[in-house]
């Protein structure tokens, strides 16, 4: 429910959410629409503060135009402000009840303030304006799922597993209303179809490691909560034009920066290096565009304008271990190995705990065949990161080198989980180890598991190539 | 006349006086005395009379508990700045009466000004010759050598070498400390020695006998490998500069460590399978989640999964955070995790978990069902919607009113700005909170509408109105009248001290451990207190959990109206129970191993 017109919030602070009573109560409602959120945005940091006072300014002159006052709306929550956004879009939607914006933005603000019944009311209030709206529909049910109501949640996850679009999020949706009730069996069926949708479906393969575990299906519960670790937070894609409004509001450096990386993570490396030359462009100041050009000048092979991303970001002042370890990798790649070592050894300065550089750093001493040297650097990454499995491959490979099989032996049995792509190489260093050190049954038997493995993994090659080491056993 | 008897009398008269004296008072000998009785102890106090006002007096100050902490803060946003440290209360010098530590930060990089080290209060809890209670404490740090310049985060306290005192672990932003208690109010820098220190950044620690050798082990969460010269430079959502979250950094690995029984400790993380996961740890405490009777661990890693170590009773640990439901919330994502309460709030006779999260997030309760599965029952049990604009961090199950239900009490201070205290000195500033269990409450009077636990934060008293940097939390009855009390520290501000009044007028038992050879404490035992036609009392011997601090190991059980228990099982950390009778209420026991009834052995897991 919109706070009365007069009412005083809670307390003081630049952004002072007292509300003021505005005079022009639209002649159609008999109540007065709840009031304008008072700001201070001249007391906010140079990066937002010309933008929030912009459009705070138009909303200002135009109290009773809600499209005025929900694009206010719309930048608080583009830069987080999420109380004031809440407070303009309350305004907006009684201003323009008409308009399916306001209620769907103001639910999604009220989410991430966890008013989650006022939620599932602005969500309601939104259907009622367009029942066809998919992300509407769905943050519903959702919603409705977390604060308990399963069977009105149900209700809205079902019709949703027709679409395309939803369906695999309805199906996560349904089996965690059926593990909740203690059906397990439809919550795996349920988990089940989800992957098969979207492989990627982190949520669903949580859901079933709960539910296998719960149906004492041990090993296809350790089996999803791999599965689970392997993905982040990923989502089948559904378009939600009205939640995209909000957040290309943002063309301040630092957003565009973040969309960079966005960027750059998703592989778009000719996206990201715009995004974070235009970042620049915006604010010189922004160094640590610098640094992130250098790692995305090297993806792209521009050895030259990484060399001067790197020396941009340094004059700077700017010290930071990754920004050394992706110019460490960017001369590496170019074959300055001396460079590479030295730019190595800069991170380590930085960061002794720079698990990445530890591990680069011992294959150049590798390179060299300095391999005591490269077993300190690897046994110092295992050290900061026992989980660190490549590094951890790389010390058991030097002890192999260096004659030690049972420290190999050591190392690759600790490389047996989790089970993943990388598995079946690690398995085959391990029978490697296991032979050389006298035990030929054990070697063969690590041997057959990592040919096992590398063909389920569809790694043929590999596959290959550890039945000929094993016909040579015989 | 027991010291103990006299909060009654004085109470008749109103509140009880806490007043700082400038002389030292006399030492109790009550811990003497109490040995020369023999099998058990008694401590008598009579119920005394309820008291009107709010239910916890703040009375740092006004004994002598002056002590401020200091973040260092340079203006460079260094994480290890926001983090705070925590307290303990132990009896450091066995007198009877519970003693506070104070961990001390410092400039990062670099000395510390003069005097701002750890600190050791000693407690001169003194009966005046009109049975007045005087609480004082007096800042030995100097004379007990435990003044450690270390940039300090978290203590944890047990008597490890089983010489029957309590000795310090102390965790930091850089190389931890171990200190022995040699007994005679002094410590010993034993950390060379000992073995049981890394250049990680640690925070909780946690001993525990994993092994069931008889001696204390000791497991230390590691944080990030955040360095100074690494920072990194992050901003809040309108543009200014702000501290980085944990995302900025990678977490470091955690170490379990054996004690050898000879002063040493064997680094055995590798051997022990503690190091196949990693997370960003805040917060641990043991605790028997399945009830097989081998001590497990629960960490609490800052947005990262929290992990749920299950002892496999060989020597290593199997991590079952995710299959058990407590590395995520419902949607299966991390949480904030930074405080642990581990406890038995709905007396099923299993340890639940409350972890606390930061702003936005809420704060959940994980219930066992007995056999370490857990549910996300943060909306059932009513702490979601209450804690959402909370960020929390020392917190544990504590019967403030002892009526025989755990209630819930949590330390609050945010770690990012707070939009309405922009421009405002440390705009990071939070309440506390105090949850009253209402389970035990007839429906009627219950209000089942918000959930098992009822948010009486507003009606707390103003040590719940003050808005600070909470961090550390740490529970014990520092006043000896039977009830819980609570030190709370504050990140760059000063320490708090909660006496509870809420408490008088209702039945309690406290309980005390002693056995030999080796963990003279009994810490991991489980002490079941049995009452008519009432639900048992589940408490466990434990002084870890909260957030980088250490709590009293005696055990507290209120018991509301009836003062009537039958019986008290201790259920010893080797698996071995034991059951006395004729327990009188409104006392501290002290239960000497073998001089109760053996029972059956523990045996295979339920």
């Amino acid at each position: 429910m919109p706070a009365a017109a007069g009412t005083m919030l809670a307390p003081a602070g630049p952004i002072l959410l007292s509300f003021i009573a505005l005079a022009g109560t639209p002649a159609q409602s008999k109540v007065p629409p709840p009031a304008l959120p008072r700001l201070a945005p001249e007391t906010f940091p140079a990066a937002s503060r010309e933008a929030i006072s912009r459009q705070y300014k138009e909303a200002l002159a135009r109290p009773n135009d809600g499209a005025a006052v929900g694009s206010l709306g719309r930048l608080l929550q583009a830069w987080e402000q999420w109380d004031a956004a809440h407070a303009a879009y309350v305004r907006a939607h009684a201003l323009a009840p008409a308009v399916l914006d306001w209620p769907y933005l103001d639910a999604i603000v009220l989410q991430r303030l966890v008013r989650q019944r006022e939620a599932v009311d602005a969500l309601r209030q939104a259907l009622s304006i367009n029942a066809d709206y998919l992300p509407a529909k769905l943050r519903l049910a959702e919603v409705l799922l977390e604060v308990g109501d399963l069977q009105d949640s149900r209700k809205l996850f079902e019709p949703l597993v027709s679409v395309t679009a939803t369906e695999p999020a309805a199906l996560v949706g349904l089996g965690r209303i059926a593990a909740a009730e203690g059906r397990h069996e439809d919550a795996v069926r349920a988990f089940e179809r989800a992957v098969g949708l979207f492989p990627e479906l982190a949520a669903a393969y949580y859901g079933l490691a709960r539910s296998y575990r719960a149906l004492g299906r041990t090993a296809d519960a350790e089996r999803a909560v791999s599965r689970h670790a392997q993905y982040g937070a990923r989502w089948p894609r559904l378009d939600d034009p009205i939640l995209a409004s909000v957040a290309t509001l943002r063309e301040d450096a630092r957003a565009t920066l973040q969309r960079g990386i966005a960027l750059g993570e998703a592989g778009d490396v000719p996206g990201a290096i715009k995004a974070h030359t235009d970042a620049l462009a915006r604010d010189p100041s922004l160094v640590q565009a610098h640094a992130n050009l250098v790692g995305l000048y090297g993806r792209a092979q521009d050895w030259a304008a990484a060399e001067e991303q790197y020396r941009a970001a340094i004059a700077s002042g700017f010290n930071n271990a990754d920004m050394h370890y992706d110019y460490a990798v960017v001369l590496g790649l170019q074959g300055k190995w001396d460079a590479a070592e030295a730019a190595y050894r800069k991170a380590l300065e930085v960061n002794p705990l720079h698990v990445q550089s530890r591990n680069n750093l011992g294959q150049l001493l590798e390179r060299r065949r300095d391999f005591d040297g490269a077993i300190s650097e690897y046994r110092q990454a295992v050290e900061a990161q026992p989980t660190f499995r490549l590094a951890r491959f790389n010390l058991g490979r030097m002890h192999l080198v260096k004659g030690d099989a049972r420290q190999a032996i050591s190392e690759f049995e600790a490389l047996r989980q989790p089970i993943d792509a990388e598995t079946p190489r690690y398995l085959f260093a391990l029978s490697t180890a296991l032979v050389r050190a006298g035990n030929v049954t054990d070697g063969r038997k690590a041997g057959a598991e990592a040919q096992n493995l590398a063909a389920q993994f569809g790694q043929t090659e590999l596959a290959r190539a550890i039945a000929a080491e094993l016909a040579k056993l015989k | 006349m027991s010291d103990r008897i006299l909060p009654a009398l004085r109470r008749a008269q109103g509140r009880p006086e806490l007043s700082r004296g400038t002389a030292e008072a006399g030492r109790r000998t009550i811990g003497l005395f109490a040995g020369l009785l023999g099998v058990a102890t008694l401590l008598v106090l009579p119920p005394a009379v309820r008291v009107a006002g709010p239910p916890f007096i703040e009375s740092a100050a006004a004994t002598g508990l002056t002590f401020t902490h200091d973040t260092g803060a340079s203006g460079q946003y260094y994480m290890a700045e926001q983090m705070g440290a925590g307290a303990a209360l132990f009896d450091f010098d066995n007198d009877g009466d519970l003693d506070v530590f104070l961990v001390q930060g410092g400039a990062l990089g670099g000395s510390s000004k003069p005097g701002t080290t750890s600190r050791l209060f000693r407690n001169d809890l003194a009966i005046g010759p009109e049975g007045r209670r005087t609480l004082k404490f007096t800042d030995v740090t100097d004379r007990a050598g435990v003044a450690w310049r270390g940039y300090g985060m978290g203590v944890a306290v047990a008597d490890y070498d089983n010489d029957g005192d309590s000795d310090l672990f102390l965790t930091s932003f850089g190389p931890e400390a171990m200190f022995r208690n040699n007994g005679d109010g002094t410590f010993t820098d034993v950390t060379a020695t000992a073995g049981v220190s890394d250049p990680f950044w640690s925070t909780s620690a946690s001993f525990f006998d994993y092994d069931r050798d008889g001696d204390l082990d000791l497991f230390v969460a590691n944080y990030l490998d955040f360095t100074v010269a690494d920072n990194k430079t992050c901003y809040d959502s309108l543009g200014a500069r702000d501290y980085c979250g944990p995302r900025a950094y990678r977490p470091v690995p955690d170490r379990l460590y054996r004690n050898e029984g000879n002063g040493r400790f064997t680094d055995v993380t590798e051997a022990a399978g503690i190091s196949r996961a990693d997370g960003a740890g805040l917060g641990v405490v043991a605790g028997d989640y399945n009830r097989d009777g081998w001590l497990d661990l629960f960490v609490a890693n800052d947005a990262t999964p929290n992990q749920l170590w299950m002892n496999q009773r060989n020597g290593r640990f199997a991590d079952e955070g995710v299959l058990s439901g407590t590395a995520f919330n419902a949607a299966g994502n991390p949480e904030g995790s930074m405080g642990i309460a581990s406890g038995d709030p709905d007396a099923d006779g299993d340890e639940d978990l409350f972890i606390t999260n930061i702003i936005g997030e809420t704060f959940v309760l994980y219930e066992n069902d007995g056999r370490a599965t857990f549910e996300d029952a943060r909306a059932r049990w009513g702490v979601a919607q209450p804690t959402a604009a909370f960020t929390g961090f020392g917190t544990d199950w504590i019967d403030y009113d002892n009526d025989g239900w755990l209630d819930l009490f949590i330390t609050n201070g945010a770690v990012n700005l707070i939009e309405s205290q922009r421009g405002q000195p440390l705009p990071f500033r939070m309440k506390n909170l105090l949850f009253h269990n209402t389970l035990g409450l007839p429906a009627v009077a219950a209000k089942r509408e918000g959930g098992r636990l009822t948010n009486v934060s507003a009606e707390a008293g103003p040590a719940f109105t003050m808005e600070e940097i909470g961090r550390g939390a740490s529970f014990g009855d520092i006043d000896n009248d039977g009830d819980t009390d609570i030190v709370v520290t504050n990140n760059g501000g000063p320490v708090r001290l909660l006496i509870n009044q809420a408490a008088a007028g209702a039945h309690w038992l406290q309980v005390r451990l002693e056995q030999q050879p080796g963990n003279r404490q009994g810490i991991g035992a489980m002490v079941a207190v049995e009452r008519v036609g009432k639900p048992t009392l589940w408490r466990r011997v434990k002084t870890d959990g909260s957030y980088a601090s250490a709590s009293d190991s005696r055990i507290q059980a209120g018991l509301g109206e009836s003062a009537a228990v039958t019986a008290v099982v201790v259920h010893w950390p080797d698996g071995r129970q034991e059951r006395w009778t004729g327990i009188q209420a409104d006392r501290l026991v002290t239960l000497r191993r073998g001089t109760g009834q053996m029972l059956p052995s523990a045996g295979d897991p339920k």
